[in-house]
């Protein structure tokens, strides 16, 4: 029982921290309808301005939010402007931007062989950290601290988003855009300007999600592309645009992947994972907290 | 013949004639004196073209040392001659070049040719000539299972790394005098690792071990804390693993941070000899053993003195497939002082009654090369090394066999 409980808890911490890494792409999904498979490189790019930022100044990890947040929404949105928005506008007639799509794809293929050639396939972590290997006792059990941070933050960061989704101005003119990007212009909602700052907002959290990895996890070229899977089949879990379903599906994921193995090998919770990604498509395709709206 | 293949072999043996005319100024070829030709199939390109350098630069040096140290005495001072043909890592690029060396070139010997693909079908064609063929390194098990008369093996194969585990195993729980009864075997579920695993479940049946734990995981893992705590729960004394780089340093991290206690952890390379293994998994990593071919500080005479030789040479330190084309040139040369004979026949039986335990070329972990009936150099091992901070940072320090054990270090077993 004690061991299900570590397991469970484990799981939470964990699969919020997946939840966060997905949280992004669901939101860049749901305003620009475009699956952005450059979402793991995107991550990757976090995680070495979180390691260069920690691994240089010798902060505590979290206080390089300072400069990861920042750094990453103005990478987002320059990356949206220069290299995504000119295919948009070329396809501004398509409801479903596929050629855009493809771009996402180069834009992976570029960043992960970029990285590659400026920072060579080294694995890097950080040796000093206040947080690295830090665990907590709870009785007979341990609680890996650095994920504790991770999930707090997870937590905080999407009820932050939801609220900025909510209740600011900005956060209204996103949604409305989401919703009828045409409606949207008519109200003089500048609906490229909105999705710029919208691919700003989801590669910023994809920063916040770096920063909570850098403590535990190693940095490299192709870190993204196992966070990358994983954040697919949450969105698709959770629902795709959902704030709350992300962190839910997150969570989903990370119980199996903590909880099964201790009833089988752990490669099998690999199975139960796509298993159940492809249940939710036949029986709910809008997933579990999406809408059932058409896009 | 094709016209371009033509030309291509032409330049290739024009290109060998000027390079050896160039590595040996000053040593005038006499019609009278003899030579001893040596032909080498290598990948000089293509994907495994950085290990074919290393053997070229390996096997340059012996020679060197050989033919300046007098050749080959029972053959008139003959100096040994190498060749070499340009693999590219292809099979069928390896078949075609054996033929033309042996034909064309009348090599006396043949080397080759790492890729364990490559060497397999080449070693058809030495055996249908009778050409000797001494393979440095190429590990798959089935090249000396193939009944040849005329194909000799120094590294060890395959089957042996984990054979090598488990006497290493054995022998440092006599030498500490601790008892090792439970295992537990983790490892990433790829053909490599289910590959070792099974052998492991065999060898551990076979040597009386109770299997706690024999756990595979996604090599694309992002967590592996789960897996952790199987190991623990399970309480085994001995973990041993099989892993990828990123895995690797997580593995290691994550069990350090749950405080799994066990007696020793043994990896099988790969992710866990990767260069930046050592550095990303920091201290979690001290005490852990890892299994490889060479090393170099193995206490061998002459292993440190050749290192540096080669260091300064060509600028990087000698690698386990480079001692393998250092050690097959000395092998050679041993073998054509008992032969007194350039007739492949006698080459042949001289290599197969091989007994050679010292020397330059020696600079192996083991003590001694003797070859088994099917051509296997069976007294053959790889190396086990303990990852230590003796106040020079974190490093790899040989520890097994004991005969090879860095001078005045003492493994730390079982883990404190």
């Amino acid at each position: 029982m004690l061991y299900f409980i570590e397991d469970t808890i484990n799981g939470i911490l964990m699969g919020s921290i997946y939840g966060l890494t997905a949280l992004g792409l669901t939101i860049i999904f749901g305003v620009l309808k475009v699956i952005n498979f450059a979402h793991g490189s995107l991550l990757m790019v976090g995680m070495y301005v979180a390691y260069w930022a920690v691994a240089l100044s010798g902060v505590h990890p979290y206080l390089a939010l300072v400069v990861v947040i920042p750094v990453m929404f103005l990478f987002g949105y320059l990356l949206q402007d220069i290299v995504i928005k000119p295919i948009f506008k070329a396809e501004k007639d398509v409801r479903e931007p596929v050629t855009v799509i493809i771009v996402t794809t180069g834009v992976w293929y570029i960043l992960d062989n970029l990285s590659l050639l400026f920072f060579g396939p080294q694995y890097r972590s950080i040796q000093d950290n206040p947080l690295r290997g830090k665990m907590f006792e709870l009785g007979e059990m341990l609680i890996s601290v650095p994920k504790l941070w991770g999930c707090v933050t997870a937590l905080i960061t999407a009820a932050g988003v939801y609220y900025f989704f909510q209740y600011t101005r900005l956060g209204r003119a996103i949604r409305a855009t989401s919703l009828d990007r045409d409606a949207a212009s008519l109200a003089g909602i500048n609906q490229y300007k909105i999705y710029n700052i919208a691919f700003g907002i989801g590669t910023a959290i994809s920063g916040i999600a770096a920063i909570t990895l850098i403590p535990f996890y190693n940095t490299f070229p192709t870190v993204g592309v196992s966070f990358d899977i994983k954040g697919f089949i949450i969105v698709v879990l959770g629902g795709l645009g959902s704030i709350g379903g992300a962190i839910v599906g997150g969570i989903i994921v990370g119980l199996i992947e903590s909880v099964g193995p201790q009833f089988m090998t752990a490669t099998w919770t690999e199975a139960i994972v796509y298993g159940l990604f492809l249940l939710v498509l036949f029986v709910k395709p809008s997933g579990l907290f999406g809408e059932k709206n058409d896009w | 013949m094709d016209k371009k293949i033509f030309w291509k072999r032409c330049m290739s043996t024009l290109a060998v004639t000027v390079g050896l005319t160039l590595t040996l100024p000053g040593a005038p070829l006499l019609a009278a004196d003899k030579v001893v030709k040596i032909g080498n199939i290598i990948p000089l390109s293509g994907p495994s073209a950085t290990v074919g350098e290393q053997g070229k630069n390996a096997r340059e040096m012996a020679v060197a040392e050989i033919n300046a140290a007098g050749g080959i005495a029972s053959l008139g001072g003959a100096k040994l001659e190498l060749v070499y043909a340009d693999s590219e890592s292809k099979p069928e690029k390896g078949v075609g070049e054996a033929e033309r060396l042996i034909n064309t070139e009348k090599v006396n010997v043949l080397t080759g040719c790492w890729n364990s693909s490559v060497t397999y079908p080449t070693t058809a064609v030495a055996e249908r000539y009778g050409v000797p063929f001494l393979v440095p390194v190429s590990v798959a098990d089935k090249i000396t299972e193939q009944g040849f008369k005329n194909v000799f093996r120094i590294a060890a194969k395959d089957s042996w790394w984990t054979r090598d585990q488990f006497s290493f195993i054995k022998d440092m729980s006599a030498e500490f005098n601790t008892e090792i009864k439970k295992l537990a075997f983790v490892y990433e579920n790829g053909d490599w690792g289910q590959g070792i695993a099974g052998n492991w479940v065999k060898l551990a049946k076979a040597a009386g071990y109770e299997v706690v734990l024999n756990e595979p995981y996604p090599s694309t893992t992002t967590d592996l804390s789960p897996v952790v705590q199987k190991i623990k729960r399970s309480r085994p004394d001995v973990l041993m693993m099989v892993s990828n780089a990123a895995d690797a340093i997580l593995l290691t991290n994550t069990l350090a941070e749950y405080r799994v206690r066990l007696k020793a952890l043994i990896s099988s390379g790969g992710g866990h000899a990767d260069p930046s293994f050592i550095q990303a998994a920091g201290k979690s990593a001290r005490y852990l053993f890892d299994i490889v071919e060479w090393e170099t500080d193995v206490n061998k005479p002459g292993a440190r003195e050749a290192n540096e030789k080669y260091k300064k040479q060509y600028g990087q330190n000698l690698t386990g497939e480079a001692v393998d084309a250092y050690l097959a040139m000395y092998i050679i040369k041993d073998a054509l002082e008992r032969a007194a004979s350039l007739d492949p026949e006698k080459i042949r039986q001289a290599l197969a009654d091989t007994q050679l335990s010292d020397g330059p070329g020696m600079i192996v972990g083991y003590d001694k090369v003797v070859f088994d009936e099917k051509g296997q150099n069976k007294e053959a091992s790889l190396v086990m090394v303990q990852i230590n901070d003796i106040g020079n940072g974190l490093e790899r320090i040989t520890v097994w066999p004991k005969s090879a054990r860095r001078v005045g270090y003492t493994p730390v077993f079982p883990k404190p």
